[in-house]
């Protein structure tokens, strides 16, 4: 087996899953904010700024170096946080979000992805950190 | 029939035109059960430590040839004016589902490991839910 890299095998899987989402919300929320967005602004707007993000941390799970780095660890941070709070206010006020967003249910409408899919990218940001692996450049 | 503002068309009941449920559902139906099949083949693999091999990604052009055929029907049953409730998502579905499988394979020939089996698993699965989500759309739930 060759050394790992940040941007092969494991690493590559992630970026792939993380990929699939960011189209998957950035389509649907497109389709939403563009023709239903009065039907339930504050939703359809998180799913486009969700989408945004998982974008961002795709691109930024892609590239190798240290602001890429810094940038997914921004991104799938907010995603965590994102889905944990929207996740919890759309169970206990779900008033403020009449129609679903990525983030509704911890993610249950994308079969709780949006929940895992922070975790492993956390865990795989620090396995892979210069720190705590061999020193680069 | 009912139209609620922001151009939402509620889905019609027993639709039986151009595109009968006797054909697309059984379709959907095979897709759906080969992308779990080829799912459970790569998590296997995955499991094993082994990449993905031309047998599935032959599998997979299996699959890829029974989706064209529902494009095929999906634009003949449009044409016929008795298309999907919500064609936007639809097409958007439709179009994507096309596009994930080949993309898992280019996988596959660059990432000789076991993720790509990883990858063809998400694909896989991926594919089996926006068939699920197309009949949905379809019937306009």
């Amino acid at each position: 087996m060759s050394e790992p890299r940040v941007t092969s095998g494991a690493g590559r899987a992630l970026v792939a899953v993380y990929g699939l989402l960011a189209v998957a919300a950035t389509a649907r929320s497109l389709v939403q904010v563009l023709r239903d967005l009065e039907r339930a602004p504050l939703a359809y707007l998180l799913s486009a700024f969700a989408a945004l993000v998982y974008v961002v941390a795709t691109l930024a799970l892609a590239r190798t170096g240290p602001r890429a780095r810094r940038v997914a660890w921004g991104a799938v941070t907010i995603e965590m946080v994102g889905v944990v709070v929207v996740g919890a206010l759309s169970v206990l006020a779900s008033s403020l979000f009449p129609e679903p967003t990525v983030w509704s249910t911890f993610g249950a409408g994308y079969g709780f992805v949006p929940l895992v899919l922070p975790v492993l990218g956390l865990l795989w940001l620090r396995r892979t950190s210069p720190v705590a692996a061999e020193p680069r450049r | 029939m009912l139209t609620v503002e922001g151009g939402w068309r509620p889905g019609r009941a027993g639709r039986s035109g151009s595109y009968p449920r006797g054909v697309w559902i059984p379709l959907l139906l095979l897709v759906g059960l080969l992308c779990l099949g080829l799912a459970a083949w790569a998590g296997w693999r995955a499991l094993t430590d082994r990449p993905v091999i031309l047998r599935q990604l032959l599998t997979g052009a299996v699959i890829e040839a029974v989706l064209v055929v529902q494009v095929a029907l999906g634009l003949a049953a449009t044409a016929a004016g008795d298309g999907p409730a919500d064609p936007v998502t639809y097409w958007g579905y439709l179009v994507t589902t096309l596009l994930v499988l080949p993309i898992a394979a280019v996988w596959a020939f660059t990432e000789r490991t076991r993720w790509s089996s990883v990858v063809l698993v998400v694909a896989s699965a991926t594919v089996a839910f926006l068939q699920y989500r197309l009949l949905q759309v379809w019937v306009g739930l």
